[in-house]
């Protein structure tokens, strides 16, 4: 873009000009570039004149200096990697929990501004409380409460209500015949913490579920309340929104690396350690070389999938085997299908969560007869986790044949879309890892959640918040679900039904 | 005088011409003897009421105690900022040092000086090398907008300052301490006269800080590094103080009626800053107001223009500025472990730091003005002045003594005990530097509990 006129000694003319400099006029004049004033540009010439005096003012955000724009604050006092829906649920339940405004400084750094790989919104939605662990179901319990009263929680003053297309349909998990003991004494515990989940015998099943085929089938458990699905991209926003509000600062970054101190410590059998304390988290601005060090206090890791890799960073798993420093946080990747099937025929409006114990899933989506199903691959045939493509072999060999078996009507059906998202699987025991590292003091964890991340997110965040300012769990105490439980190797596995 | 201000200029080439290894503890080593030999100004005994005297420096006893306070103070801010600035470039530290150094020789020439335009050159001077410490080396991005604030505050403020110590010159002949304290009251009735009281005073009282003009105080102690709030907190404040006392002695009779909202706004700052600090969450905000608190009463004690008014003032001067100090190196002691001045952050410190919380306990305990210490010294006398002066200010100073021991209290119970978070269980443990320093700034405190008549100005 060229301004301005060409005498004849005409060469270019600096083509990169800030906008206040459009109503000045340069010329070539015996070498040297002049400006004048010239009436005819007056209104061009008052605009920049204003434009220059509101920036002036205060209230503006112009400075002298370049600052490039998204960078996060120099300084901050709680830094959480990864903005998926644990890590604003985490940045939503510390300000809320804060006695006076502003008393932490929160930034949420996020990887990715378009979402496009976060395990969060590519996630079925589901909520259940049929879990084995008690833990599990409380947690799943107080989410339930939470998104069923969420505008009371997270309705921002002069903004839409948040509405979740919170679906009450239920789960049914199904059982055979070795493994219909289980669902009883999982039926046992969750009636103990206080879910409400009927067991069903076939007939029951045939009674309320007639497009069911219950062959092989010897029980059934029915979540009557709090179970069902609903929109994790909304849930998402919503608490990005109210967070915002409450004035957590959000960063669009990725997190390279940290700087730590650290020193040597005795322990009481004499065994020497390293202990390490983060002080800054390195943040690269996307697409750029610029790196911003954030100074912090602490750092919660909710990276979901990477949050393996983000624990890597600070040094946690380089040590020598079978020392503490030497056993890494165990998460990792592990990338899971969705298929998008139209079925006209199909079980209809009233039709619940189905988890067959033959591993595969299905739901309802919207009211248009279509639903979305999928099944968890055996251990052996994990998908290659480089990339989000989708493999249609897997439906036509191991989800159709299985899904049509327990629900005729889906013999004939048509894929209308697929996608895949990652599992931030914990490869120990398939739970949830909450607390702080004993050898990284200040940097805690909320991650490893294994597909049952979303549901649990609320109140995962509220027991995580609870930690940082409260020093230790208030409301639902979830010590069997610390990180220490790595260290002395005790898994706390799911009884599953499969 | 001069034996001490030309050691004190000597420290630039100590600091230019030592070798690196050797730096800090040169520069330690030399203003810690120059502040041992500051105590001899202690020995005031000739009669004429100035001493050390030559045509532009003496000393009385007014500003002996903030001059040994001044000495004493730059050993205990090196030794402050030896482990923040370790990680910078050599050249940067010795300047750094120097700007250190510079605002040293100008303070110790601003109290030293016998002329009222020499003592307002100091006082603009000493801005310089504050706003640069506060900029460049402070903490906060906002340490832009706290270097702003603090320089055209006190600019403002100080322009009329030096218009109406000309205007006095004029109307005098001399501004000379030496004879001023001689001279005769001034007719001072027009409207002009008013203005030109408030323009000699306005510096002063933006830089004590008086409660209305008081906004910069807390960003510039935020936004700056230790030696930074050390230096604000500790002198600069007194500055402030030092000055009014000095020019109100020009400014009777009309003190008596101007005064009067002026009193009543710093009697009304020290209940409003003292209830802002129990809902501070940043730590040292919360010290930065509570020195806003207690200055609030020095500033009352000066200008209601009484003997025990005037003691008061100094003492609680005085005993504020190390007690202040001391707090900004607590605070900046976990500021530097846990990299964070949020104290919801930093709770339960008693458990794994347990001599440090007897520090801490000992100077809330100073802070909230527990007897004997010469706290309570100084602002008994000024409560008790005041009762003279209305007893309906009672209210105002009783409730303000409540609040300075709720809000001190507060930060004692909020960083020291209370379950300790897990993410503290690691911190580094204390090191020797930092138990000195703390001592060095409570021993005085403490010590002059047993003789504080060096302290009662005038009045000795």
């Amino acid at each position: 873009m060229t301004i301005g006129n060409y005498d004849n000694l005409s060469c270019f003319v600096p083509t990169v000009k800030p906008d206040v400099w459009q109503s000045v006029i340069w010329r070539r004049h015996w070498g040297r570039h002049q400006a004048f004033f010239l009436f005819s540009e007056l209104d061009s010439h008052l605009r920049a004149f204003r434009e220059k005096a509101a920036a002036a003012m205060p209230g503006s955000d112009w400075t002298p200096f370049h600052l490039t724009p998204g960078l996060p604050p120099e300084r901050a006092d709680i830094v959480i990697v990864g903005g998926g829906v644990m890590g604003w649920s985490v940045a939503y339940w510390l300000k809320r929990k804060e006695q006076v405004r502003n008393a932490v400084r929160v930034v949420v750094v996020e990887k990715d501004p378009t979402y496009s790989q976060a395990s969060t919104v590519l996630s079925a939605g589901g909520i259940r409380q049929q879990f084995s662990l008690p833990e599990n179901i409380q947690l799943s319990l107080a989410s339930a409460d939470f998104l069923k009263n969420i505008n009371e929680h997270l309705n921002v003053v002069n903004e839409d209500p948040v509405d979740l297309q919170f679906n009450h349909s239920g789960y049914l998990f199904t059982a055979s015949e070795n493994a219909a003991h289980i669902m009883e004494a999982n039926h046992k515990t969750q009636m103990c913490v206080g879910a409400k989940v009927i067991l069903l015998s076939p007939a029951q099943i045939k009674e309320r579920f007639p497009w069911m085929n219950t062959d092989g089938v010897v029980l059934a458990s029915y979540g009557l309340e709090n179970e069902g699905w609903f929109d994790p991209w909304t849930l998402l926003n919503a608490l990005r929104r109210k967070a915002i509000s409450m004035g957590v600062h959000q960063c669009f970054g990725e997190v390279t690396g940290f700087k730590s101190s650290s020193h040597k410590v005795e322990t009481g059998d004499g065994d020497l350690l390293r202990l390490k304390r983060i002080t800054h988290v390195n943040v690269q601005m996307p697409n750029s070389l610029e790196k911003q060090p954030v100074e912090c206090a602490i750092v919660v890791n909710t990276a979901g999938a990477n949050s393996g890799r983000v624990a890597e960073m600070i040094g946690i798993g380089h040590g020598p085997k079978d020392s503490m420093p030497g056993i890494p946080v165990p998460v990792e990747p592990r990338k899971r299908y969705i298929y998008v099937v139209h079925c006209p025929d199909g079980p209809g409006l009233d039709s619940p969560f189905l988890i067959d114990y033959s591993g595969v899933y299905f739901r309802r989506e919207g009211l248009g007869g279509n639903y979305i199903t999928g099944m968890s691959p055996e251990e052996s045939e994990e998908p290659d986790i480089s990339t989000l493509d989708v493999d249609h072999d897997f439906f036509h060999n191991n989800v159709w044949p299985r899904l049509a078996h327990r629900v005729p009507a889906f013999e004939s059906l048509k894929v209308s879309s697929a996608w895949a998202g990652y599992y931030d699987y914990n490869t120990f025991d398939q739970n949830g890892i909450l607390g702080a590292h004993p050898l990284v003091n200040n940097m805690y964890f909320a991650t490893g959640f294994s597909g049952h991340g979303l549901q649990q997110s609320p109140a995962v965040g509220r027991a995580v918040a609870e930690l940082i300012l409260d020093g230790r769990y208030t409301t639902l105490d979830l010590s069997a679900l610390d990180l220490k439980r790595i260290l002395y190797q005790e898994p706390m596995l799911e009884r599953n039904i499969v | 005088m001069l034996k001490i201000l030309i050691p004190t200029i000597m420290l630039f080439p100590t600091i230019w011409l030592t070798p690196q290894k050797w730096l800090w503890t040169t520069t330690t080593s030399h203003s810690l003897i120059i502040a041992t030999f500051s105590l001899t100004w202690f020995n005031l005994n000739t009669g004429t009421g100035w001493y050390t005297s030559n045509e532009y420096l003496a000393i009385d006893p007014l500003s002996t105690p903030f001059l040994i306070l001044t000495c004493w103070l730059l050993p205990l801010m090196i030794l402050a900022s030896q482990n923040h600035m370790s990680s910078e470039p050599i050249k940067r530290q010795q300047v750094y040092l120097s700007l250190m150094v510079s605002l040293q020789m100008l303070l110790i020439m601003a109290f030293g000086a016998t002329e009222l335009i020499m003592f307002y050159i100091m006082f603009e001077a000493t801005l310089i090398p504050t706003l640069m410490i506060i900029t460049r080396w402070g903490n906060q991005t906002e340490r832009l907008n706290a270097g702003i604030y603090f320089l055209f505050y006190t600019l403002m403020a100080s322009l009329p300052l030096l218009v109406a110590l000309l205007s006095l010159q004029v109307t005098t002949g001399t501004l000379s301490m030496l004879i001023l304290c001689y001279s005769d009251p001034m007719p001072f009735f027009t409207w002009s006269d008013k203005i030109g009281w408030m323009g000699g005073l306005m510096a002063f009282m933006v830089k004590i800080p008086l409660y209305g003009v008081h906004l910069w105080m807390p960003k510039a102690h935020v936004g700056g590094p230790n030696a930074g709030s050390m230096v604000l907190a500790a002198i600069l404040l007194k500055l402030g103080g030092y000055g009014m006392m000095r020019i109100t002695i020009l400014l009777d009779p009309l003190t008596k009626e101007m005064a009067y909202p002026f009193i009543i706004l710093a009697l009304w700052g020290v209940i409003m800053t003292g209830s802002i600090c129990l809902r501070q969450t940043d730590l040292k905000s919360l010290i930065a107001y509570s020195s806003v608190s207690h200055m609030g009463l020095v500033a009352a004690g000066i200008l209601i223009q009484t003997p025990w008014g005037f003691t008061g003032a100094i003492i609680l001067m005085i005993a504020h500025g190390l007690v202040s100090s001391a707090l900004f190196c607590l605070a900046n002691t976990t500021y530097e472990r846990t990299h964070s001045r949020t104290m919801v952050l930093a709770r339960g410190l008693q458990m794994i730091f347990p001599l440090t919380a007897t520090w801490w306990f000992i100077t809330n305990l100073a802070n909230l003005a527990l007897p004997p210490l010469p706290n309570l010294m100084g602002e008994i006398m000024i409560i008790t002045t005041m009762f003279n002066w209305s007893p309906y200010t009672l209210i105002l100073t009783g409730l303000g003594t409540l609040i300075t021991a709720s809000y001190s209290l507060y930060m004692f119970l909020m960083t020291q005990r209370g379950p300790t978070p897990s993410h503290i269980m690691g911190l580094t443990p204390f090191h020797t530097r930092e138990h000195l320093l703390i001592t060095m700034h409570l021993m005085p405190v403490l010590l002059l509990i047993t003789k504080p008549e060096i302290m009662w100005g005038w009045h000795f």
